[in-house]
């Protein structure tokens, strides 16, 4: 029995998890054209199936068949481990995401909060490694942008989860979801969810702060000299972050897979993952609405407002919060 | 290597209808005026002629004392031509005269006067001239000095860069020159394995050797050089920018322009007067109404030809809605360069720009390339239908410009970007000859449609709009205000639209109606004539220039009475302000390169022509 439930278990939830993941990616390029084209005034994708919904099929078979080019000038062993390093650690994160009442998506870790800290940390070296060995200025330049802009916004990101540790007293995030929580700890909490949402949105490369990526200088940044299914891993890992970054947050800020009154928790609690799967959507609508609006900051602007803006102010809230906890708690 | 032999042109005008009797020598000044005469006075013999041409003031000037005489016109107070708008030079081989092949043309512009001044110089030294570059005088010469030497083959002597700027370094003549054929030429580069140049590019890629790149002058591989363009999102075309950055700061930026040069210039001295209309729409394919207004303008002014109130009020109207349509055009591209391909904005000022594009289509049935002026006027009027779809795009129009600006001007993101970026202070705007918002949005209160006014533009109301801080927030704001205030002048030219014929009623210039065709002789012989052989204009010269979107797009006509233009120039608001990128984006980022260029608002195929 032991061996089963070590082994066989965790090895079918994770391979259910990597193919409602890679399902989800699929669907989240769908979901953001539609959503994108809808800010433009525009259609988006209507033509593979009934509202284009087979596009991401198409695409999928478009970029495997791709010719696969290596060129010949870049370092081959780290140029192709590269996008599978940076897609790695965006599935593996997602172990420790409780998707119901009772049932993490893998594994119920006690240290659920430094494996998301850590998994993140090993992000940028995908990034980082594919910018370095096409030996390419542009990719070189976006990969430098990559690691210095990841490292500045992880500081404050940090110093936020530490404040959301003080809150909960425990590393677990099953227990942080089951564990009640006063008002005045909400409300504190969602304070903060904008300025973790600026963290979040550095820490995934998202617009407008894709700056090692942006194609209006760096023509791709560090993809650049990729293409076919390379390209594609990129691509998928960096919308797989999406969803995982929102589905960190609808845990930490939004109850995660509980609605108010028990509902997915005591009540109904097969509803559980769906109501994570709605929140996650509704996030990703945030992550899709800020990219149709918002300008991009300069790579210097984006750094400053990091270490100048960011940083003293997750200092502080840490303070506060720790504060508010020995006295109120 | 090219066999560079005189061809015999396709479109040569048979000699029989090369009417008799012109003198197809230099147009020579008559008359006097106040600038002309202290000229005269002060440079005494060195002045061969000095006066009015066409209502321009005309100097000939030796080339010894050219470069004094710049410096005169530029610092004397009492005429204070404090820009060079344009350089561009006449190769005088095909007419009958003998000596001085070449005259370089010089266009001054005194902002504060409102006076416009032209300076010939005729150069000695045969096919193989050399000119006193002015580059010392006013810096703005250097873009136009290389394009003269590249296309026209006159070397500038003292000039800083004697590079080529629009044809390969290894072109083998200078296409311009009237010995050149017009097309046929052999290129001189091919596409054959057996080429040794191809074979050392194919290895280059094949095996990753990459041979060390050719730097432009003043530029170190110490720093990282790299490539922008010909093939980058964001040039705006095949604009190739040569980038040392010291990390991610500018060290040094140079130009490569020409990848779409298409000699618009020797075309056009190829076709009928008539005939180039069409070609002028390819060059800023933007501002294609502008490109036709400026050209019809030039030769309206070498025939003296009377335009109809209401051929003059459709011209602004077209003028004016082009020009909202440029802006807009340029904002998309411009919010796509600094913010992004999701940005909004982009679509948004593009479904406004395609009310234009519609309302075009009524009007000529074209959308970009429109050809729709016409010398002597319009080519058709404008339908019933036209007038209430342009109510309704006047109605929605200035809600939609407001609602750009609560995106932009009032988001921290956008003036972040822009403000103190790309930096031109009054002086060196006109030093470097820049034009249209670029110029205005350095502080100089200058716009053509007020301050020279041409088709109408005196009788109607509208204010410049003028920035002091001369980097591409200033910019951006002239432009918005610009917008508004061309809204302001299509209300009042709808409401003002006179009655009577859309184009001039003189038989020699424009066709006659096709009804008149069957009733009338004269009609149809008009109408052969004008169709076949075109209209032939008085020998002179002629400078036009008028306020395109994107800043002064002149036109400058040499004619020796047939009907073709001798040469034909034109001054290229795009490729004049293209000249400030390097000085704009010293010091600054490399994404605040990508902002400049936005913020010039080129279009490569007018920089390139």
């Amino acid at each position: 029995m032991d061996w089963f439930e070590l082994i066989v278990i965790p090895t079918i939830r994770s391979l259910v998890l990597i193919v409602v993941l890679l399902t989800g990616f699929a669907y989240l390029t769908w979901y953001e054209r539609k959503l994108l084209a809808r800010f433009h005034v525009r259609y988006g994708p209507n033509r593979a199936g009934p509202f284009g919904l087979l596009q991401p099929v198409a695409d999928a078979v478009k970029a495997v068949f791709k010719e696969e080019v290596i060129p010949n000038h870049v370092d081959k062993a780290v140029y192709v481990l590269a996008p599978a390093l940076a897609l790695i650690p965006a599935l593996i994160i997602w172990a420790v995401i409780p998707i119901g009442k009772g049932f993490p998506a893998v594994a119920d870790v006690p240290i659920g909060f430094l494996w998301i800290l850590a998994v993140a940390g090993i992000e940028s070296y995908g990034v980082i490694l594919a910018g370095w060995s096409s030996n390419n200025n542009y990719s070189l330049l976006g990969a430098l942008r990559s690691s210095a802009q990841m490292i500045s916004y992880e500081l404050p990101l940090g110093l936020f989860l530490i404040s959301i540790l003080l809150l909960a007293g425990d590393f677990s995030l099953v227990n942080l979801v089951e564990a009640p929580r006063a008002w005045w700890e909400w409300i504190w909490l969602w304070i903060m969810f904008p300025l973790f949402f600026i963290c979040i949105l550095a820490e995934t490369n998202r617009s407008p702060f894709d700056l090692p990526e942006t194609e209006n200088e760096l023509v791709a940044g560090f993809q650049t000299e990729y293409g076919g299914i390379k390209f594609a891993l990129f691509f998928m890992a960096e919308y797989i972050n999406m969803i995982t970054t929102s589905a960190i947050m609808a845990t930490l800020f939004f109850g995660g897979y509980r609605l108010p009154f028990g509902i997915g928790g005591e009540i109904m609690p097969w509803l559980g993952p769906f109501i994570l799967a709605g929140k996650v959507v509704v996030l990703l609508f945030l992550f899709i609405w800020v990219r149709a609006s918002l300008g991009r900051p300069r790579y210097d602007q984006l750094m400053r407002f990091s270490w100048k803006t960011l940083l003293p102010i997750s200092l502080g809230y840490m303070i506060v919060t720790a504060l508010l906890v020995v006295f109120f708690k | 290597m090219l066999d560079v032999a005189p061809r015999v042109r396709q479109y040569e005008i048979l000699p029989s209808l090369q009417p008799p009797g012109i003198p197809a020598v230099a147009p020579l000044p008559t008359g006097e005026s106040e600038d002309t005469r202290r000229i005269a006075e002060r440079f005494g013999d060195a002045v061969l002629a000095a006066g009015l041409h066409h209502g321009q003031q005309v100097v000939y000037i030796k080339p010894e004392q050219l470069v004094a005489l710049a410096e005169f016109a530029k610092t004397d107070p009492h005429l204070r031509y404090e820009t060079l708008i344009d350089v561009s030079a006449v190769d005088r081989s095909e007419l009958p005269v003998s000596d001085h092949r070449f005259h370089t043309v010089y266009q001054l512009r005194s902002y504060s006067r409102k006076q416009h001044l032209m300076i010939v110089c005729p150069l000695d030294d045969g096919d193989e001239p050399t000119a006193p570059s002015l580059t010392g005088v006013y810096s703005g010469a250097t873009w136009p000095e290389r394009e003269v030497w590249d296309l026209m083959g006159i070397r500038f002597a003292g000039h800083p860069d004697p590079r080529r700027i629009l044809m390969p370094e290894n072109w083998p003549n200078h296409p311009l020159q009237k010995q050149v054929p017009l097309g046929g030429e052999e290129v001189p580069f091919t596409l054959t394995w057996e080429d040794p140049e191809f074979e050392s590019l194919g290895k280059q890629i094949l095996e990753a050797k990459s041979a060390p790149p050719k730097l432009p002058p003043g530029m170190s591989l110490e720093h990282m050089v790299i490539n922008l363009g010909p093939h980058h999102p964001s040039t705006h075309g095949v604009l190739r920018l040569v980038v040392e950055l010291d990390g991610e700061t500018v060290v040094n930026v140079d130009a490569d322009l020409g990848y779409l040069h298409s000699g618009f210039e020797k075309t056009g001295e190829n076709k009928r007067y008539k005939d180039f209309v069409y070609y002028t729409d390819r060059m800023d394919y933007l501002t294609a109404m502008s490109n036709n207004l400026g050209y019809c303008l030039a030769v309206e002014k070498l025939l003296g030809v009377e335009i109809p109130p209401r051929a003059q009020a459709l011209r602004v109207i077209m003028a004016e809605l082009q020009r909202i349509a440029s802006h807009l055009f340029w904002l998309s591209t411009h919010v796509l360069d600094v913010s992004g391909t999701g940005m909004s904005l982009l679509m948004y000022a593009t479904r406004e720009r395609e009310r234009i594009l519609d309302l075009f289509e009524m009007v000529c049935g074209a959308r970009l390339t429109v050809g729709y002026m016409r010398i002597g006027g319009v080519s058709r009027d404008i339908p019933p239908a036209f007038l209430p779809h342009l109510e309704e795009f006047l109605k929605i129009m200035p809600e939609q410009i407001d609602d750009y600006e609560r995106m932009l001007t009032h988001g921290p993101l956008w003036s972040e970007r822009l403000i103190g970026i790309g930096k031109i202070t009054r002086e060196e705007a006109l030093d470097m000859g820049l034009t249209g918002p670029m110029l205005r949005g350095s502080g100089v209160d200058w716009d053509l449609r007020r301050d020279a006014p041409y088709s109408g533009y005196e009788n109607y109301d509208f204010k410049v709009p003028v920035a002091n801080e001369g980097d591409c927030y200033a910019r951006y704001l002239v432009r918005m205000e610009e917008m508004r205030q061309s809204l302001r002048i299509i209300r009042q030219a709808v409401d003002n639209l006179p009655d009577g014929p859309y184009r001039a009623e003189d038989r020699k210039i424009t066709p006659p109606p096709r009804a008149e065709l069957d009733i009338s002789m004269e009609a149809l012989i008009h109408h052969f004539k004008l169709m076949t052989e075109g209209f032939h204009v008085p020998p002179g010269m002629a400078y036009q220039g008028i306020e395109s979107s994107k800043g002064e797009l002149g036109f400058f006509i040499y004619s020796d009475g047939t009907a073709r233009p001798y040469r034909l120039h034109v001054r290229g608001p795009s490729f004049n302000n293209l000249y400030a990128i390097s000085k704009m984006s010293k010091g600054h980022m490399l994404s605040d390169v990508i902002t400049n260029i936005g913020s010039i608002d080129i279009v490569l195929g007018e920089v390139d022509r």
